[in-house]
């Protein structure tokens, strides 16, 4: 395992209420998780007692257990905790701390003490790898919002670490640009070198990449289970203030209806879904 | 990394600029074959001499030699009309200083206007040190004009300026520029909800930018909240310890070769700021008493020599 979350639970300094209550969780190594669930709900609170920034950068009470390849995360080292996981905002000015994109990209392998062939040879390959090269000479403040978002992802990549999490990657940049994210992730996906923890509003898309689905719902887990399996009970998705995927709904809805046998797998996207209706509708004697 | 500047570049026109923090800097300039050390010193010399040097006419040269330099270095010399706001601000708060409240000394020579009193000696004196500051002030624009923020650090770490204090010199940079951003940002949501300043009484406008600090207050804390816990996952440790407790190198800083003409340059600026220096400390060469134009006036208002 990868990663092992043991009744971890996580209360932030003056708040009454525990934002991660009874947590346990166990993620296989190169393996990809998708985390989904309204806001407010602890996703952030649940990916950053994982890359260490809880308890580390925040006041608070902490209980139970997080172990990153059988280490305690609260007693690691915050250069070793890098190594190991990598973490991107949602926001990526937030991360920003140098002049230029090439000065961000190589800021985190100077600390993991690499040797200036390391860092050539991984900037070069991060940049390749998010389409970013054009780019390094550039403040990273002066480039588009899906630009930022690539910089802060090839920040981490050049890192190598084995785990990589994303915090809401493509909050906040145009559709286009999150078509982009999403390509890089499938890229990372197909590799299987790392393990992948996306936090993501955008079900229709992370779900085709997912091996699980978790839904956080007031700081518990509400359902761990891959895609396919994740979907069935969509009332309780929805019950819980997930954005279910519209065709799921209306597949769900055919299937609850009885104009689908209840064996029936719900569609995902919208080819699942015209299919589906054909079926349908052939079951009612019609034509498709 | 250095860009090589060819013949055909070397037009003498302004080069397309690039957008820095503090300004703009020109996308290609025969500086940029300079190690970024060396105009550090090229820096320190024409913006240090002038504390050096009270004889107003040498200043007045220097600034004529930051202006060529900055021609030569390709820079847009039409964006320092931004500075003549500062140039003229400068003159008139040391001019009224000096006119109001000159000192007491029985040895000053009053001059009458007619209807002012003036006193020359504190008059020529503040003269004196208004093109000080200029000329200091060219220095900077100088310096600023032909930097990217980029180039500021790796010259301070050349000079073996700890990582950690470049580092927060390059966050204060960056603090700057956003800063001022968020300012725009809230005037423009103000403006946006029909807030009219021009309407607005001066003392109103005052109590208005006071108000605009408790805003601009919340987002640098967040801010700054934000910048630590992106240092905490990138593995910074602020006893600049690395992985495996090696020594941190400097990916950027190695990117910039320095050539025997830095070396040149660097023993050249450093020899002229020596020379100046112990001509005007071990001998007073450029002594205000010294100046031509002082001594002119002098004759010429019939006041004897100091």
């Amino acid at each position: 395992m990868s990663i092992t979350i043991e009744n971890l639970e996580w209360k932030y300094e003056h708040t009454t209420e525990f934002a991660l209550r009874g947590i346990n969780l166990e993620i296989p190594e190169n393996s990809f998780l998708g985390v989904v669930g309204p806001n407010e709900q602890g996703k952030t609170t649940l990916v950053s007692a994982i890359s260490g920034l809880i308890p580390h950068s925040f006041n608070g009470i902490y209980r139970g257990s997080v172990k990153v390849f059988g280490e305690e995360v609260k007693d690691a080292e915050a250069v070793h905790l890098a190594s190991q996981v990598g973490l991107v905002f949602s926001d990526p000015e937030s991360q920003f701390t140098a002049m230029t994109v090439e000065e961000e990209l190589v800021f985190g392998m100077e600390n993991l003490g690499y040797d200036y062939a390391k860092i050539k040879e991984r900037l070069e390959w991060a940049a390749d790898i998010t389409m970013i090269s054009s780019l390094l000479d550039k403040s990273p403040y002066d480039i588009s919002g899906g630009q930022k978002q690539r910089v802060a992802i090839a920040c981490v990549l050049a890192m190598n670490p084995r785990i990589i999490i994303l915090d809401e990657p493509t909050s906040m940049i145009d559709p286009l640009g999150k078509q982009f994210i999403f390509d890089i992730l499938r890229n990372l996906k197909e590799a299987g070198r790392h393990t992948l923890i996306v936090v993501e509003h955008n079900i229709e898309q992370l779900a085709p990449l997912a091996d699980q689905l978790l839904l956080m719902h007031e700081g518990e887990i509400a359902k761990l289970a891959p895609p396919d399996e994740f979907f069935e009970d969509t009332d309780f998705l929805l019950e819980r203030g997930l954005y279910v995927p519209e065709v799921t709904v209306f597949g769900h809805w055919l299937r609850k209806t009885g104009k689908l046998p209840p064996a029936q797998k719900l569609p995902r996207s919208l080819d699942d879904a015209v299919s589906l209706t054909r079926t349908a509708l052939q079951a009612k004697g019609g034509t498709a | 990394m250095t860009t090589t500047t060819t013949t055909a570049e070397m037009t003498g026109a302004p080069a397309r600029r690039q957008k820095t923090l503090l300004g703009y800097v020109p996308n290609v300039s025969p500086f940029y074959n300079f190690h970024p050390v060396t105009r550090l010193i090229l820096f320190l010399t024409l913006g240090v001499v002038p504390l050096f040097i009270y004889i107003p006419e040498v200043n007045m040269f220097l600034i004529i030699l930051n202006l060529i330099l900055l021609k030569w270095g390709r820079v847009d010399l039409s964006r320092l009309r931004i500075y003549l706001p500062v140039i003229v601000t400068v003159a008139i708060f040391m001019g009224t200083v000096v006119v109001l409240a000159p000192g007491e000394d029985p040895s000053f020579t009053p001059i009458d206007l007619g209807w002012v009193t003036i006193y020359y000696q504190p008059v020529f004196f503040t003269f004196a040190a208004y093109w000080r500051l200029i000329a200091m002030l060219f220095g900077t624009i100088l310096y600023f004009s032909i930097n990217r923020e980029r180039d500021i650090l790796v010259g301070l770490r050349s000079l073996r300026l700890p990582f950690i204090a470049s580092y927060v010199i390059g966050l204060s940079i960056r603090a700057a520029g956003m800063f001022m951003e968020d300012f725009r940002i809230i005037r423009e949501a103000e403006l946006a909800r029909g807030l009219d300043t021009s309407a607005m009484k001066f003392r109103d406008q005052v109590k208005l930018y006071m108000m605009y600090l408790i805003p601009l207050f919340s987002i640098s804390l967040r801010r700054a909240d934000e910048i630590s816990n992106a240092l905490f996952a990138r593995g910074y440790n602020i006893s600049g310890k690395v992985a495996g407790g090696g020594e941190r190198l400097d990916y950027i800083r190695s990117l910039y070769p320095m050539t025997r003409t830095d070396w040149i340059a660097i023993i050249l600026l450093v020899t002229i700021f020596v020379i100046i220096g112990i001509a005007q400390m071990g001998f007073g060469v450029f002594a205000i008493t010294n100046s031509p134009l002082e001594q002119f006036m002098r004759q010429w208002l019939n006041i004897p020599p100091a």
